[in-house]
């Protein structure tokens, strides 16, 4: 496994919030945020950080990136040094920014200002020189953009802007919150890979999003949050096998699908059956190994046959012990309802 | 790049996006009008005021025409201030700003900065305007240190206004209101700070508007401390002969300060607990 570079240890954010009520209008109490997380950051790893609306993803995004201070617990960064590992624990946020960059969800940067001169600002914040600005705006194609105002760039465009400001620096951490909202699928794919080029350069990168399908094939490991809290997190694989969310096949094919008979035979175990006139569609779970030649051998027609990502309720499901009904709309709560946390009531 | 290379580098951005803004094209017309134009109207030889006052001196037509300064050129700090914190937190560039390397007190320090010099930079070249045509009119220069207390005067005033609008934009989370709280206290300390001089003076058994009455005179020049227009008349009439309002330089230093730092510190202290 890649060596940690950043570690929250027992960290907590809870920012007040607006309560008012009729005898006190300013009242304000703490929103329900992150109670406290442990959580690693891999060098070199792309981490998805997933959950569903209001889990506490952008805020766990923004105590990372320094923006949010912490109230409890500390950050620990690990560096090398000729060849020995050193701790140090970052006591202030600007140590924190100086290693981290960070790209908030859908900035809409407006105003007469050119892409240039937006680059040249958060480079100075930055402590950086202007030199890298011109090849980073060609990074994330917008050179033909440099000197057109910011109003006049579409939300892509917007998303890539922002991409660039946070690979102002060559920062060793990138936080990104929902990237890929707003890219076109191209753009997506050209961003998907300049990710994988950063990490394998050794920065450690994490993703937020409420959908897991977008980032199997980009991440290398995932960490589930919801109500402000880390469910599980790990190598996909490991984090499958543990939610019993693993070797689960989507088989798709004509003619006669393989009766319920022959697949208890070959060991598997029937998820889902969908049939249409001609065509079915199943979801298959157990070990793979020899299943589809002989579902072939048996004359089954078979059209596809894929790995089952799992999805984000699914997940959630199995981690919360909640039906989908319960955690599909219940999106967060001031008040903190016992989770049980796979299948473990917690206190 | 070193801190202070970063924020004179993001003040100087600042300071280029504001001041060739619509917002500026829109004001410096008005500015125009307000600051050369009223020195044009008060440096004419045969005006005559109410109540028969008559500028004599370069600095007492300054000292008219900062009239000019307190309806348009703290409007247009107003103006440039309003949406300095609300329009990048609601568009999200606060929250890319904010977690860049330099700190918060810095990115705070460099906004009111940016933001007052690209009031102060026109305000102070209309200013210099007004002085060519003080000796256009009257043949005579206003005396540097006259010019000099004027501007600094001036500068603080557009700085105070800047502060309280930016305060008002921290705090907001949409334009508009952030912009009814920038107007709303110049509305007040322009046009409704009489009000609550004459009210003070009432509850105190003071006869209103007596400008030969001694009490009333201190009163309102204790009041006007407590008004960032009242200091900076206040400043203005250190340099006039003959003022004498009962308020002493010290007085006048402190309450200058006090309207500079506590304003400041108020913004910095949100900036500070900004959640973006």
């Amino acid at each position: 496994m890649a060596e940690v570079i950043l570690q929250l240890v027992g960290a907590s954010c809870r920012h007040y919030i607006s309560a008012p009520t009729l005898t006190k209008p300013w009242k304000k109490i703490r929103g329900p945020g992150i109670p406290k997380i442990d959580l690693a950051l891999h060098r070199g790893t792309i981490l998805g950080l997933v959950g569903p609306n209001g889990a506490g993803k952008t805020t766990l995004l923004r105590m990372l990136a320094g923006v949010l201070p912490l109230q409890k617990g500390n950050v620990v960064f690990t560096s090398t040094k000729g060849g020995q590992t050193i701790e140090r624990e970052l006591s202030t946020s600007v140590e924190l920014r100086e290693l981290i960059g960070h790209m908030p969800e859908q900035v809409r940067w407006q105003g007469k200002k050119t892409v240039h001169d937006a680059m040249v600002e958060i480079a100075a914040m930055r402590g950086s020189s202007e030199h890298r600005i011109l090849g980073l705006i060609k990074l994330v194609g917008l050179k033909s953009r440099i000197d057109s105002p910011l109003d006049e760039l579409s939300q892509g465009m917007r998303q890539r802007l922002t991409l660039a400001t946070a690979l102002l620096g060559s920062p060793n951490i990138l936080l990104l919150d929902e990237p890929f909202n707003g890219l076109d699928p191209v753009a997506a794919q050209a961003f998907a890979q300049l990710l994988r080029q950063l990490s394998e350069k050794g920065v450690s990168i994490v993703i937020s999003s409420h959908q897991v399908s977008g980032l199997i094939g980009i991440i290398d490991r995932i960490a589930l949050l919801h109500r402000g809290q880390l469910l599980i997190e790990g190598e996909i694989k490991s984090v499958e096998k543990e939610l019993q969310l693993s070797d689960r096949f989507d088989l798709t094919g004509t003619s006669q699908p393989p009766s319920s008979e022959l697949i208890e035979k070959l060991g598997m175990e029937l998820l889902e059956f969908e049939t249409n006139q001609d065509s079915w569609q199943i979801q298959l779970k157990g070990n793979a190994d020899g299943v589809l030649k002989k579902l072939i051998s048996e004359g089954i027609e078979i059209e596809s046959w894929q790995p089952h990502a799992p999805d984000l309720v699914e997940m959630l499901c199995s981690s919360t012990g909640l039906r989908v009904e319960d955690v599909g709309l219940e999106i967060t709560s001031s008040a903190f309802l016992p989770l049980i946390h796979r299948k473990v009531e917690e206190e | 790049m070193s801190g202070k290379a970063s924020n004179l580098k993001v003040i100087s951005l600042i300071v280029k996006e504001k001041i060739f803004s619509t917002r500026m094209l829109l004001m410096f017309p008005i500015l125009l009008l307000f600051i050369p134009g009223m020195a044009w109207g008060f440096s004419d030889p045969n005006i005559i005021l109410p109540g028969g006052h008559r500028p004599e001196t370069p600095m007492e037509v300054l000292f008219y025409s900062s009239l000019g300064i307190v309806f348009g050129g703290t409007m247009c700090a107003v103006l440039m201030a309003f949406d300095g914190v609300s329009k990048e937190r609601a568009s999200g560039v606060l929250e890319v700003k904010l977690a860049q390397p330099m700190s918060r007190l810095n990115q705070t320090l460099a906004l009111v900065h940016g933001t007052s010099i690209a009031v102060i930079i026109p305000v102070t070249i209309l200013v210099l305007i007004s002085a060519f045509i003080i000796r256009y009119r009257m043949g005579v220069w206003p005396e540097l240190m006259d010019l000099i207390v004027h501007i600094i005067a001036t500068g603080l005033i557009l700085i105070w206004y800047t502060l309280f609008t930016l305060i008002a934009s921290s705090k907001a989370r949409e334009q508009g209101t952030a912009m009814a709280f920038g107007v709303g206290i110049w509305f007040f300390f322009t046009f409704l700070w009489a009000l609550v001089t004459s009210m003070v003076a009432f509850a105190s058994g003071i006869a209103i508007g007596q400008d030969n009455d001694s009490s009333w005179i201190a009163l309102e020049g204790a009041l006007d401390l407590f008004s960032p227009n009242g200091v900076y008349h206040h400043i203005l009439e250190t340099r006039l002969s003959g003022v004498q309002r009962g308020v002493s330089g010290w007085q006048i230093t402190i309450m200058a300060i006090a309207w500079t730092v506590l304003p400041l510190w108020i913004l910095a202290r949100r900036m500070e607990n900004l959640v973006p």
